[in-house]
């Protein structure tokens, strides 16, 4: 049970970071409550884990064997890493941590699963890049179908921040469908719980997460999407929601952050306008290299750690 | 449906509707209580005009406040908040101009020579006109999006005329032979009744953006 507490943490901390990827947008334009907002996320992650949860567990498991020690290891590298690089302020996805820190088990092992380690590297490359084209196709085509609408201020008004509502709770399950395996596949991997009690685990932990420490998150960081109009914010929690619902299908947990700024990118094509700053670029590819690096190595570290022993010296 | 899950959105609706209902009221009384000028001079009844006048403009203010309240508790998206508040800001300015020209005249006693009569209520109509359209185009605004570019046209032609009209005027009073205090006061009479056709000018176009920035 002990040995669970770190997924927990892991899970709590992704739920206090990413829940405001998906209602950021509509909690700081203050469209919807706080607490409405965390209800709603909460449910729907819950939702998401339960109902499309395990495909990503099955990936994550067979990365490498671990038995419970490896797996405690792996998801409390991928926790300190989180929280490491979170406080150096230093771009880091959840999702990176966690399979860097399988890595650094499976080094330990000398056992990998090579073509899911590459099918989670090319998803993860993907992602940003899926975010962009999805937003471009999506705003493109409810752009033809708005304008067609004709609609005055408040019809127009009304349908956005109904749209948000549910393209944020459309988002929220996604991230629970996606990210479940990240706070607890290492312990189904480790036979320490079953698929289901694993989903049900990650997701109410995700959802800890959301109600008692996303709401500073949710009111900063959601203000950068808010920056765009409220159409193109829509579009971008639509298109990084179908993103990271997409990648559930393919079983590979990845960044919602990350599928968030390529949405952005696209937004930006299309108006033609630089809507991201090129320093975080930079700062994602830093992060696809860095994160796992820096959990791989927190994993030996750690493992190398508790396998210290007193060596009573010979007299 | 919409009243249950938008409710301060159609209490703000219904609030902007009051307000262009007292705009409306306050044009009606400016209009009355200049030509009650035009005929008979400060009398009882330009008074009684002034005060009405002086009532809406006070009433809209007050549901002015009302809508800016609600809109501080969270009713519709911020930028349509914005767009509100910064039309309502802009249309605010309009009662206080009628009010500053009727207490300008009331004041300043100032008597309206009969050579400018015909002229000062053709600047008036082409005002009061432009006001009217105004109105029309922000009531588009909320109900419907069409026509709105058309309003604009209208407006800005309107905006002109009253330009050319208010040159005419000033040329006419600084011809004439009437003391040149009361030249220089019609003067700036004249010119806040231009005032008006400007600023009904420039909400118009800021309808229009406003519109504009809703298509995607």
């Amino acid at each position: 049970m002990v040995s669970l507490l770190s997924g927990v943490f892991l899970g709590w901390s992704l739920g206090a970071n990413d829940a405001s990827n998906v209602f950021g947008s509509a909690v700081s334009a203050r469209m919807l409550r706080f607490w409405t907002a965390a209800l709603l996320a909460s449910g729907f992650v819950i939702l998401g884990s339960l109902l499309e949860g395990q495909a990503g567990i099955e990936t994550l498991q067979n990365i490498t064997p671990m038995g419970l020690k490896e797996a405690a290891v792996s998801s409390l590298a991928a926790a300190a890493t989180v929280t490491l690089m979170t406080f150096a302020r230093l771009p880091v996805s959840t999702s990176q941590a966690v399979v860097g820190a399988i890595l650094g088990i499976a080094v330990l092992n000398r056992e990998l699963n090579t073509p899911n380690l590459s099918k989670i590297v090319a998803c993860w490359i993907g992602t940003p890049i899926g975010g962009l084209l999805i937003a471009v196709i999506l705003y493109r085509l409810s752009a033809l179908v708005y304008n067609d609408l004709s609609m005055n201020l408040f019809q127009s008004d009304s349908l956005l921040r109904l749209s948000l509502i549910a393209a944020g709770s459309y988002g929220a399950y996604a991230l629970g469908a996606n990210n479940v395996a990240n706070v607890t596949a290492v312990f189904v991997a480790a036979d320490k719980l079953t698929v289901f009690a694993a989903v049900l685990v990650g997701g109410l932990s995700i959802a800890l997460g959301i109600m008692t420490f996303s709401r500073r998150v949710m009111e900063t960081v959601g203000r950068r999407l808010v920056r765009l109009d409220p159409f193109s914010a829509l579009v971008v929690v639509m298109a990084e929601a179908i993103t990271v619902h997409i990648y559930t299908f393919v079983g590979v947990p990845v960044s919602t952050s990350q599928a968030v700024v390529g949405a952005v990118v696209g937004i930006g094509i299309i108006k033609g306008i630089k809507t991201v700053a090129p320093r975080t670029l930079v700062n994602i590819l830093l992060g696809w290299f860095l994160t796992p690096v820096v959990a791989m190595v927190m994993a030996v570290g750690i493992y190398f750690a508790i396998h210290l022993q007193y060596i009573r010296p010979v007299p | 449906m919409k009243v249950l899950f938008f409710k301060k959105q159609h209490q703000v609706e219904s609030l902007i509707y009051d307000y262009l209902e007292n705009l409306k009221m306050s044009k009606e009384h400016f209009y009355k209580a200049l030509n009650v000028c035009f005929e008979q001079g400060i009398c009882g009844e330009f008074d009684f005009q002034i005060d009405r006048t002086h009532k809406f403009e006070s009433k809209a203010d007050d549901v002015r406040e009302d809508i800016k309240t609600l809109m501080y508790e969270k009713a519709l998206l911020p930028e349509s908040r914005g767009d509100i508040m910064g039309l309502l800001e802009a249309m605010d300015q309009v009662p206080r101009l009628f009010e500053l020209v009727l207490f300008m005249i009331k004041t300043q006693k100032l008597m309206v020579p009969e050579f400018l009569i015909l002229d000062l209520k053709e600047l008036l109509d082409v005002t009061m006109e432009s006001c009217a359209l105004m109105v029309k185009q922000v009531e588009t605004l909320f109900q419907r999006r069409e026509g709105i570019r058309a309003l604009v046209s209208t407006i800005d032609l309107n905006e002109s005329h009253a330009d050319h009209i208010e040159r005419r005027i000033i040329t006419k009073i600084f011809d004439s032979d009437i003391d040149p205090f009361q030249k220089l006061q019609l003067k700036e009479m004249i010119v806040n009744v231009g005032d008006i056709s400007d600023q009904v000018d420039r909400i118009s176009k800021r309808v229009n953006i406003i519109s504009m920035k809703r298509r995607v």
